[in-house]
């Protein structure tokens, strides 16, 4: 990775065209790790598919108070800054699609961008609406100089009449007909639409991925207190975050752990973000236990790791607390021979940006009873959760879904 | 005597020890290719996409490399392999294949073909004269077909001398499928075309990367679509044609489009179309 000179270079707001969107380093050596990983955990067990420096029966969960302090929520404002340059800059456009996978935070950026700039939001038509075909809600975007649609998943069905009210939208906004359009949609949602609408021509626009050195920065900035825990990575034993107070990069400092995160999350914050929050531990005994074995293991690391990590370890003595972050690849992983009937539904899910209970039998071939089952089991391995009464897939377990639906050929996002 | 003698030299002497060594060759090939086959089958029915194919395709590939070391291993034991010998023993198996197993060894012949030039291979959707279903097992002497009815058909590699080969997807994930409508003249096929194409686009099953193409055409008793278009797995063609028919029907019926009443006469023609 080049050398940086500035914290400013390892900002995570950068939006850039989906062409020069670029998966982190070591994505594909990931996606062939979780293979391996699911493969092993097959024929060894989980708990010996890959040993840790740290057990997890060693470590607790922090409580809701300190993970909402160490890992408050993202703060999407400066995206949605460095997208209104973009869209100044795409002015004789008459749509911009902002796009991000699932987590990814389109809908907060284009909502925030539109509060912004005072420009109208289009509600969503309801499912009623969109099973019937009704156009109603299209209207609402015209007569208007300037409007927007964050999230643009909501108001579409993959269903023969769910289909044309984004159809007619669409068709209106690039004929320039409805004025100049700002739109926010999921990355599958958008992969899908690409094949059904068509959606050539429109510039579309994303965050760029994160490598590991820029999430170490991140999350050493993310607390609103000036100092960061030191946070050790349970695989290895090693620290992992940047030194946020120091304004210079450090070329020697290497962020494997992060870099790893990095890549299993396709470099996006939003699902990293989530990683981060779900397996941030503290030592069950308030750390006295686990810090001397820590330590031993450092001695024994490489000269160059040693000389940059004892710069911000001599500054970590001085606080009373450690964290440890879980191996993020040790999340709700699907069967390899995980069939049809889930397959589909973690499809239809992903393209519909999460859905409720009673659209499922407008999307998928299958009886509601079979659907509401597939669902229920899904839920209870944690692949899906419920977020506003849309079932979702979680986000650890989004890059097993992806994979797998790639493994299968599935349609998949271009992100 | 000196027939006898030479007759003799043919064969190498048998004693107990090269009794066992021959026995030992036979079970381990036995067991070796039964071992190869259920385990590579195994591992391909647990696979998805392209690299089911390419581990089915290893099944009859790994059986015949057995085979050719097994024979490798035990003619020199058997006989003195001597250009005289060869030419001796092979004139003899020609002359019994020629007149008692002729069919019976074309088969093992084309056996060998079809393992090399892969016309099918398991997993590939097949039709073979009147029959249609996936290739589940590509033996010596025959290819096991299931078909969509469930059935076993175990049919003989001789065929590959003179029956045309139908394969759907030929080793790889595209299988096109097709689903008809059969309407009455009176409708706006314009509508109809776009209405059936948003079908395809709105299925669950459908492979993206390949083309979805309506074809109309004019019947003396109405118009006949028919969607053509690629499910995601091979597997999946009867869902994936149900699915289309299903809700192309319902779209089309709450469109007030009918659908054509057919003559017998023309019910034939069209069942001959929907083959073709």
């Amino acid at each position: 990775m080049a050398q940086r000179s500035t914290k400013s270079a390892f900002s995570p707001w950068e939006v850039v065209a989906l062409e020069l969107f670029k998966t982190p380093e070591q994505t594909q050596a990931s996606q062939w790790r979780r293979s391996w990983r699911t493969a092993t955990t097959w024929i060894v067990g989980k708990e010996a598919s890959e040993r840790q420096a740290k057990q997890e029966s060693e470590l607790r969960k922090l409580p809701e108070v300190a993970l909402s302090h160490w890992v408050p929520p993202i703060d999407w404002a400066p995206a949605s800054h460095a997208f209104g340059k973009v869209t100044e800059d795409n002015t004789d456009a008459p749509l911009v699609l902002f796009i991000s996978p699932p987590h990814g935070g389109h809908g907060a950026v284009v909502s925030r961008w539109a509060q912004q700039q005072g420009v109208n939001c289009i509600p969503p038509p309801t499912l009623k609406e969109l099973t019937e075909g009704c156009l109603e809600w299209v209207e609402h975007c015209s007569h208007q100089r300037q409007w927007a649609i964050p999230t643009l998943e909501r108001h579409f069905l993959r269903h023969t009449q769910g289909l044309q009210g984004v159809r007619e939208l669409l068709e209106r906004a690039l004929s320039g007909r409805l004025g100049q359009g700002v739109i926010g949609c999921d990355s599958w949602t958008y992969a899908y639409l690409q094949h059904a609408v068509g959606l050539e021509g429109v510039p579309v626009v994303t965050l760029q991925a994160l490598e590991g050195e820029q999430l170490a920065y991140y999350f050493a900035q993310l607390a609103d207190s000036s100092v960061y825990p030191t946070v050790y990575s349970s695989r290895t034993g090693q620290s992992i975050l940047a030194d946020a107070s120091n304004d210079t990069a450090d070329s020697e400092r290497s962020y494997k752990e992060l870099q790893r995160l990095a890549a299993h999350c396709r470099g996006h914050l939003g699902i990293a973000w989530h990683y981060w929050r779900e397996r941030l531990r503290e030592p069950a005994d308030n750390g006295d236990k686990g810090r001397p074995r820590q330590r031993s293991q450092e001695k024994s690391q490489g000269k160059s790791q040693g000389k940059s990590q004892g710069k911000s370890q001599g500054k970590s003595q001085g606080k009373s607390k450690e964290l440890w972050l879980l191996d993020a690849l040790a999340e709700a992983e699907l069967a390899l021979d995980t069939g049809d009937v889930p397959t589909l539904l973690l499809h239809a899910l992903l393209i519909h940006g999460g859905l409720e209970d009673q659209a499922l039998q407008y999307v998928l071939p299958f009886s509601n009873h079979e659907a509401l089952n597939a669902r229920l089991a899904l839920a209870r391995q944690g692949i899906l959760n419920c977020h506003q009464g849309r079932w979702q897939v979680d986000p650890l377990s989004y890059s097993g879904v992806r994979q797998l639906l790639e493994s299968r050929r599935y349609l998949v996002d271009p992100l | 005597m000196d027939d006898q003698k030479q007759y003799a030299r043919l064969f190498n002497e048998f004693d107990s020890q090269t009794l066992v060594i021959l026995g030992v060759i036979l079970a381990s090939t036995v067991l070796l290719i039964i071992a190869s086959q259920r385990g590579l089958s195994w591992l391909a029915n647990r696979l998805h996409g392209q690299v089911r194919f390419r581990v089915f395709a290893l099944v009859p590939l790994t059986r015949l490399l057995i085979l050719i070391t097994a024979l490798a291993i035990a003619v020199p034991i058997v006989i003195e392999p001597s250009l005289r010998n060869m030419v001796t023993l092979l004139g003899a198996l020609g002359l019994a294949i020629g007149f008692a197993l002729k069919d019976y060894v074309s088969s093992l012949i084309a056996g060998v073909v079809s393992a090399v030039e892969l016309p099918y291979r398991p997993g590939d959707w097949v039709k073979i004269e009147d029959t249609y279903g996936e290739v589940k097992h590509v033996g010596m002497r025959t290819v096991e077909i299931l078909t969509p009815d469930d059935d076993l058909v175990a049919v003989p590699h001789l065929k590959l001398w003179d029956s045309a080969i139908y394969n759907a997807n030929n080793g790889g994930t595209s299988l096109q499928c097709v689903a008809s409508f059969y309407l009455h003249p009176e409708h706006e096929a314009g509508w109809v075309r776009t209405a059936l194409r948003d079908v395809a686009l709105t299925s669950a099953y459908l492979k993206f990367d390949k083309p979805i193409i309506v074809v109309a055409e004019e019947k003396p008793w109405g118009t006949h679509y028919r969607i053509r278009a690629f499910p995601v797995d091979p597997r999946q063609q009867f869902l994936f044609i149900t699915d289309l028919t299903v809700r192309g029907k319902q779209v089309l019926s709450a469109a007030g489009v009918t659908p054509a009443l057919l003559p017998p006469d023309a019910a034939l023609d069209s069942r001959e179309a929907a083959h073709q």
